[in-house]
């Protein structure tokens, strides 16, 4: 008589929301990974709306004063520095990943995170800066 | 040693038909008591069919990983009052396919983690320089990894990819290169070179984390890339 | 030809090194766990490979049965022992008066032994109390105690055997005065049913009390606990002793990178509620860091009780009284037929154990097949879940 015993599935079911967003109980590193997934989605949508955007130019000067009207806006300018951190943390993040990940820094794969998060802190709040008065 | 009711909010699930569901259970404990020792005290006084594995009760045999708060840990050597929730929640381990309640298949594991080869024994270096008695020809020790699967439960992608190598079977394999003794490391390396195997990780390090005996997979699956890229090694 | 079934109660070592002989001799043989494989108290000792010293000069029989199956154990699982033998180290004058006992004991039990000055201890050992007048080294090891069974269990499977864990005996099922099989539940999918065999073998260990009398049978088992500690940092590559006589905290069994301080002895009628008392796991504390003072300053990471099942007349006090060996017990001659015990004994010995108990079985059954567990390399501990 064979053992009865079995699993429900050959493998578990693939989940990437929660597997990759569900960050409750996570430490950094997850976040970090969490982050690098979701700026790098909005990255690509702004990408296409940046395309969006451009293509307004097409439909002549008032179509792109509009436009330009528009992008002075408080909220707009909010969003141009949530682009700037999604822009940064990707980007620095993404050495961390790279280095670590080619084997150089791996032991000190956390102390970089919070090396390159500080850096990126100080640019986000010149960019801010800028964004805001220039 | 001041006593406390804290409650338990278990997984259970049963092949029978009937659909997963949580149940509650009251426990008395005082500040020594393990989550393991209070689930043995559910089974014994409450409900003997609930199905938990354990076996050393000292986080070496690895069999009582689950999920205790959202957290993989060994049940054996949590302490619930360490916890501090009046509600303790109790779940197995993710990404290993369930067998019932918080006992989950360790064949699938172990059919990823013994790909890698990794003999179990390994030098001590414990004591180094100490004299090693006639007889023998050096301390030895049973290597770090206690097959407890939390590495898997915790890893982001190993809950996307299911035929992701995984943190486990490739820091075992990562042994095999750093220690090869007669394994030949050139078959690992070859065997993580693939697109479900080394490549896929991308730097979470929660395995390393949450490992509970010091096996760090994040940067054995790093030293796997980094001599699959630079090359290097005896 | 049909072969005869044999249906062992108990998955602990005694019971996995049980279906692993009688596979081999050629039984069919189903094995039902309530619980996971080894997680009554097989799994919750602290590791040691016994030498057979620390019985030496009390309990020789116990003493001679370790040191054989110790050498038994390194020939049939190579690769999952931690074998750098072990030191029984004298603290005091006493000790170095102790140890021509120990070592004259030793002798008498073909257990070897090594004379050791203090300083060839302290560079073996260099976080040895430095207050040792001097070690006697013996063939202690550690044994992983989960991983050690698991190879008995991969290797009966392989060979036929079929494992049930989280199956539960409900009842013993007699025709008259002759078990026929017992009615389980399974915990996965809570279904009960029967299960017939041609010989009931009861290898419960602590809980073989209990299951004796579900079939009319008696078992004189004591559960005795024992407090162990643990700690973080492998203090020590050999197992250290206590040269003294057998004492609560007289040993530190290492393991990977932890060491295992035990351990203590009482006497309980549950073996399913053991407690904890901390005032033991402070001896161990105590007693550990006068072998190696720097278990004082380490790190805790757990401490537990696991119940020995010691085998002997009831009325003892401590445990430490009753014999340390095992006992194989026929039940006809309670008037039960059909139903064998096998109670008692160590890790170490559980190979042994099952060897006596499978000669009891196979003679009952009129089988003439030799045990062959003494040359059969096991398979390693990462088969078992195939």
């Amino acid at each position: 008589m064979a053992q009865q015993i079995s699993s429900t599935k050959e493998d578990t079911p693939s989940r990437p929301l929660t597997a990759w967003f569900d960050v409750r109980k996570r430490r950094v590193g997850s976040w970090a990974f969490a982050l690098n997934r979701l700026t790098g989605l909005g990255l690509v949508l702004y990408l296409f709306l940046h395309l969006a955007v451009l293509s307004l130019l097409v439909q002549g000067e008032e179509a792109w004063d509009q436009f330009v009207a528009l992008a002075k806006n408080p909220l707009f300018l909010f969003l141009d520095v949530v682009l700037i951190f999604g822009l940064l943390f990707h980007a620095l993040n993404g050495i961390r990943v790279a280095l670590v990940g080619m084997g150089i820094g791996i032991k000190s794969q956390r102390s970089m995170f919070w090396i390159l998060a500080a850096i990126g802190a100080i640019l986000l709040v010149i960019s801010a800066f800028l964004v805001f008065t220039k | 040693m001041a006593e406390q009711v804290v409650k338990f909010k278990v997984f259970r699930y049963k092949q029978n038909g009937s659909a997963p569901q949580y149940q509650t259970y009251s426990v008395t404990v005082d500040e020594d008591t393990t989550v393991l020792v209070a689930l043995q005290m559910i089974r014994y006084s409450q409900d003997p069919t609930l199905a938990i594995r354990h076996s050393c009760h000292h986080a070496a045999c690895g069999t009582c990983g689950m999920r205790v708060n959202g957290q993989e840990v060994l049940s054996c050597v949590t302490k619930v009052l360490d916890l501090g929730t009046s509600t303790v929640v109790v779940e197995p381990l993710q990404n290993i396919p369930l067998i019932s309640d918080l006992v989950v298949d360790m064949q699938h594991f172990m059919n990823r983690y013994n790909q890698a080869g990794m003999p179990y024994m390994r030098r001590s270096e414990f004591n180094p320089g100490a004299t090693v008695p006639d007889g023998i020809d050096f301390y030895h020790r049973v290597e770090n990894c206690i097959e407890c699967g939390i590495c898997v439960s915790a890893c982001p992608v190993a809950g996307s990819d299911p035929q992701y190598l995984g943190p486990a079977a490739m820091a075992a394999g990562w042994r095999v290169v750093e220690e090869p003794r007669g394994e030949d490391a050139s078959d690992v390396l070859a065997w993580v070179n693939q697109d479900h195997g080394c490549w896929r990780c991308h730097v979470a390090y929660e395995c390393s984390e949450a490992c509970p005996s010091d096996v760090d997979p994040g940067g054995s699956i790093m030293n796997l890339r980094k001599r699959l890229i630079f090359g290097g090694g005896d | 030809m049909a072969k005869f079934h044999a249906l062992i109660i108990g998955g602990g070592a005694t019971g996995g090194a049980l279906a692993h002989d009688l596979a081999l001799r050629g039984l069919q043989v189903t094995l039902v766990e309530r619980h996971e494989v080894t997680s009554g108290t097989s799994g919750r000792h602290h590791g040691l490979l016994h030498s057979g010293g620390r019985y030496a000069v009390k309990d020789q029989e116990s003493a001679i049965e370790c040191i054989e199956e110790n050498m038994i154990l390194r020939h049939i699982m190579p690769g999952t022992l931690e074998l750098n033998d072990g030191l029984f180290i004298a603290l005091t004058d006493e000790d170095v008066e102790y140890s021509k006992d120990f070592i004259a004991g030793c002798a008498e039990c073909d257990i070897p032994t090594r004379v050791l000055t203090r300083e060839e201890a302290l560079a073996m050992e260099p976080k040895l109390n430095p207050a040792i007048k001097m070690a006697v080294q013996v063939p202690d090891g550690t044994m992983d105690a989960w991983r050690m069974p698991i190879r008995f269990f991969a290797t009966a499977k392989k060979n036929g055997a079929t494992i049930k864990r989280y199956t539960e005996v409900l009842e013993i099922n007699k025709q008259g005065d002759t078990v026929t099989g017992v009615r389980v539940r399974d915990n996965i999918t809570l279904k009960e049913y029967d299960i017939g065999a041609d010989i009931v073998i009861n290898a419960a260990g602590a809980w073989s009390g209990k299951i004796a009398e579900m079939a009319g049978a008696d078992v004189p088992v004591r559960p005795s606990p024992g407090i162990m500690l643990a700690v973080y940092g492998r203090l020590c590559n050999m197992v250290v002793n206590h040269l003294a006589p057998s004492s609560d905290g007289d040993i530190i069994v290492p393991i990977r990178g932890l060491s295992v301080v035990g351990t203590t002895s009482w006497v309980v009628e549950d073996p399913d509620d053991l407690g904890l008392p901390q005032d033991h796991v402070q001896r161990m504390w105590e007693k550990g860091a006068e072998m190696i003072p720097e278990v004082a300053q380490s790190k805790f990471r757990g401490a537990w009780s696991a119940a020995r099942p010691l085998v002997g007349a009831r009325g003892a006090d401590t445990g430490r009284e009753l014999s340390r060996t095992f006992k194989c017990f026929d039940h006809l001659e309670d008037g039960v037929e059909g139903f064998v015990t096998i109670t008692g004994g160590k890790a170490t010995t559980a190979r042994g154990m099952a060897e006596a108990t499978a000669n009891v079985v196979c003679g009952k059954l009129g089988v003439d097949e030799p045990c062959r567990t003494r040359e059969v390399v096991t398979l390693p501990h990462t088969a078992f879940f195939n």
